[in-house]
């Protein structure tokens, strides 16, 4: 679905992605781990685009999309659900939804709002209320919705558990895994090594802008040396 | 009573036409966060573009209203391709370089406007309709204004169905407050952006085609069209519409009944409504606060000069310095005004660099010193000089108690006000500032009649202003000033106190905005009320911008080319503003770093450090 290679990235001088290279297979849940500021935002904003890749390649679906314009890579199929959710404060649900609607994929079952609502319970009721009248946890999940309505084929989600109470945590790796039963590959971001442990596949860590190790998210589990040096705080 | 009727109709007629192109400006600033100075030219195109059309057209009624829908058009697609070929380019500049390659773009449509169809004002034929009117309590009141009141309710109304039901307005609404996160989400902004200008440029075309028939077509209707925009926008709040639209209301009747009950003090009426929301409501009546966070790049700190350049600058001081030996007088008065402005431009600096307050009425200080010496007929050099500078420090100190409240366009808005303020009373107050005629026969000492004594006198005190406006930059006041406007939030947790440290930059810029002034004066023997125009107050800021804000390098360096620049064109073209303004605007979007940040950054890579 994603092959990423010898991905670089600078904000000014400094050369914060030091030549990524991954893959996300269709249909896997591909968790990227580390602490703050090893870069993990940084590769999604490269991917999407927010951030310009000063070199390597990243091919989506077997097509170039690097260094492209974020509305052109979104529209190729690539979802983004930020850090910050960035919901569109002085929009309704609705309108919030409506702003990530784009055309139907060819072999996807398009999103709707009933479906999303489905996925969402939480959302339904508030299809009238203000972005800024929505507590963390739903912004998230509005955030989420809101990019499905893309029907995108993958979805980069930057730390969707951060800041959430244990409740909604719980009910977002639901959602993952939904989604991963919908068919959408899911490239998650995250710090937590125990929400990502019930809803990926594998596992890249990176640690200052370089990939340290990578394998299946159950070796990872077992590899115990790899956990204190990359992910311990 | 029946004259206050009429009068609150009239004004209520007069907002409708405000609101249009307030609204205009709102829309496109709410979007593209970019304050349009062109905005009253594209009014002022739709009034020339609608004049000959309607002038074409049969003289009743519908063809009236098909006329000025297709004036509309004509304007919004004339809009649609100065987006296309100008703004996008400077979206990513700084706030101020906009609003430069925006007001490039006013000289450049002036010249092309009275080149297309001349300098003469451009009645409307009057069919018999619009000569008709209404009996209202005994008055008649024309039916046409009557129209026109329904009209600013009418586009209100169908803007807010534009901008809540259709997709299009849901997606500018979202990018307003996120343009970033909605491009993430596969949306074109840069149709976004087009579409969004070319509405605010056909509102603008609608306000000037329907202003024709109470008002000629002219060439004065930009800069007076602007700057009532920008008082409506900012009073309502930048971005809101119904507060442009409220505020259209509040300024039009005040403007009806100002003329009725102080017709001298019309021009003051709606910069001193705006100057009271703005100290009250520091947003406008409908305004939210401002996103700070906008400039990602916080300036470096300038190295030290290298030493080429000291020795350039040495070089530059001797030639100077030897200039009255070598050179013809028509030059030293060009030189000796050149001098006058790198002191001007210097103090601009001092507010817009290091202190981070844009001013759009920094001619206000100018004016004041002029004045102050024009007024003090018979005081001795020696002493009106120094008065100048004290005078503008001391207004600026008091006036400044309110400005350094306010941030970024607000701020550079309130500027605006007081400055038009300023050239009100100049201008209005015949009786003792000789308005329009200004104050004649200032006259300078025997020792400084003579050009070259006079243009000593200049060098050393512009010079040693500059050197010394550095020299305070340089110290601790200055990096304290530099750190209330990088943080305020971590200058005010170290204990500075940031808004004292904003008024001391702001006073120290007055001053010697003000000493610029006197100097002034004293050159050209007499003060005018144009020295306080907006056209002088956005002279200095270009002077600065060319020559680049980050360090006192760039105000000198840009009022020497600017100066050249304009003398040069002055005598070389009557097409000087076209060459002008398109000068500015291939500036801006060649070197949005400015002439000395620009040799800077080449400097850099030739010689890598």
């Amino acid at each position: 679905m994603l092959r990423v290679h010898g991905l670089n990235s600078y904000y000014g001088r400094a050369h914060i992605l030091q030549d990524l290279s991954f893959d996300v297979a269709a249909g896997e849940v591909l968790v990227l781990l580390g602490r703050n500021g090893a870069g993990k935002s940084t590769t999604m904003k490269s991917l999407i685009g927010l951030v310009r890749p000063a070199t390597g390649t990243i091919r989506l679906a077997d097509r170039d999309i690097a260094g492209q314009e974020p509305f052109r890579i979104a529209r190729a199929g690539l979802g983004y659900v930020p850090e910050e959710r960035r919901i569109f404060a002085d929009l309704t649900v609705a309108e919030n939804l409506e702003v990530g609607r784009q055309k139907p994929r060819p072999g996807l079952l398009p999103w709707t709002e009933a479906r999303l609502f489905a996925l969402f319970p939480n959302l339904g009721p508030m299809r009238d209320r203000l972005g800024c009248r929505m507590s963390g946890g739903e912004q998230q999940m509005l955030s989420i919705a809101r990019t499905l309505m893309g029907n995108p084929g993958m979805i980069l989600l930057d730390e969707p558990s951060e800041g959430l109470s244990p409740l909604i945590v719980e009910q977002m790796a639901h959602t993952i895994v939904a989604l991963k039963q919908e068919g959408v590959t899911v490239l998650l971001a995250e710090q937590n090594l125990h929400f990502a442990a019930r809803v990926a596949d594998r596992a890249v860590v990176i640690e200052k802008g370089r990939i340290a190790w990578s394998g299946s998210i159950a070796a990872l589990q077992q590899d115990e040396t790899a956990r204190a040096q990359y992910l311990s705080v | 009573m029946d004259v206050v009727l009429l009068q609150l109709l009239t004004g209520l007629s007069g907002a409708s036409s405000l609101f249009l192109v307030a609204a205009g400006l709102t829309v496109i600033f709410g979007v593209t966060r970019v304050v349009n100075f062109s905005h009253g030219s594209l009014c002022m195109l739709g009034a020339y573009i609608g004049w000959t059309i309607l002038t074409h057209l049969p003289r009743d009624p519908a063809w009236f209203v098909a006329g000025v829908l297709l004036t509309a058009a004509a304007t919004g697609l004339i809009g649609m391709a100065l987006e296309m070929t100008l703004l996008r380019r400077v979206y990513r500049a700084p706030e101020l370089f906009q609003l430069l390659a925006t007001f490039g773009v006013v000289l450049m449509v002036q010249d092309i406007t009275q080149w297309i169809w001349g300098a003469e004002d451009l009645p409307l034929p009057r069919g018999r309709w619009l000569r008709g009117g209404v009996e209202i309590l005994g008055g008649r009141f024309p039916i046409y204004d009557l129209a026109l009141i329904g009209v600013g309710p009418l586009v209100l109304g169908l803007l807010w169905l534009l901008f809540t039901r259709t997709r299009w307005g849901t997606l500018v609404r979202a990018a307003t407050f996120d343009r970033e996160m909605v491009s993430a989400l596969g949306v074109d902004q840069r149709m976004l952006f087009t579409s969004v200008f070319a509405l605010g440029a056909a509102l603008a075309g609608l306000g000037g085609a329907l202003g024709l028939p109470q008002a000629s077509a002219n060439l004065n209707i930009d800069l007076t069209v602007i700057t009532d925009a920008f008082v409506v926008v900012v009073v309502g709040g930048l971005g809101s519409l119904v507060g442009a639209f409220l505020a259209s209301i509040l300024i039009g009747v005040l403007q009806a009944f100002g003329v009725l009950l102080l017709p001298q003090a019309t021009l003051v009426l709606a910069f001193l409504v705006m100057a009271v929301v703005l100290v009250l409501r520091p947003n406008g009546l409908l305004g939210k606060a401002q996103a700070t966070a906008r400039s990602a790049s916080i300036a470096c700190l300038v190295r030290p000069a290298p030493t080429a350049l000291k020795l350039f600058a040495m070089a530059a001081l001797l030639v100077a310095i030897t200039a009255p030996f070598w050179t013809e007088p028509f030059l030293l008065s060009v030189l000796t005004e050149a001098l006058i402005s790198i002191l001007f431009a210097a103090s601009l600096h001092v507010m817009m660099g290091p202190g981070g307050m844009p001013s759009f009425g920094h001619a206000a200080w100018f004016g004041i010193g002029a004045y102050t010496v024009g007024l003090l007929v018979g005081a001795p050099l020696p002493l009106a000089l120094p008065l100048a500078l004290l005078v503008a420090g001391l207004i600026a100190a008091a006036f400044g108690l309110f400005v350094v409240r306010l941030s970024g366009v607000y701020l550079a808005m309130l500027t605006l006000a007081f400055a038009q303020i300023v050239w009100a009373i100049a201008f209005q107050g015949v009786s003792f500032t000789g308005g329009d005629n200004g104050l004649l026969g200032i006259r300078r000492p025997g020792w400084a009649l003579d050009a070259g004594n006079f243009y000593w006198l200049t060098l050393g005190v512009c010079l040693g202003g500059t050197l010394l406006l550095r020299r305070i930059l340089y110290a601790p006041l200055g990096y304290a000033i530099r750190a209330a406007r990088d943080s305020a939030v971590r200058a005010e947790a170290i204990g500075l106190p940031t808004n004292r440290l904003r008024l001391a930059a702001f006073t120290l810029a007055g001053a010697a905005a003000g000493l610029s002034g006197g100097l002034f004066s004293y050159a050209k023997g007499s003060v005018f009320p144009t020295y306080i125009s907006i056209g002088h107050s956005v002279d200095a800021l270009l002077m600065v911008l060319l020559g680049g804000v980050d360090s006192i390098s760039g105000p000198i360096v840009g009022a020497l080319a600017y100066t050249g620049l304009y003398d040069m064109l002055l005598r070389a073209t009557s097409l000087w503003r076209l060459v002008l303004g398109a000068t500015i605007v291939v500036l801006v979007v060649a070197f949005p770093e400015g002439i000395a940040g620009a040799s800077q950054r080449l400097w850099h890579r030739v010689r890598p450090t």
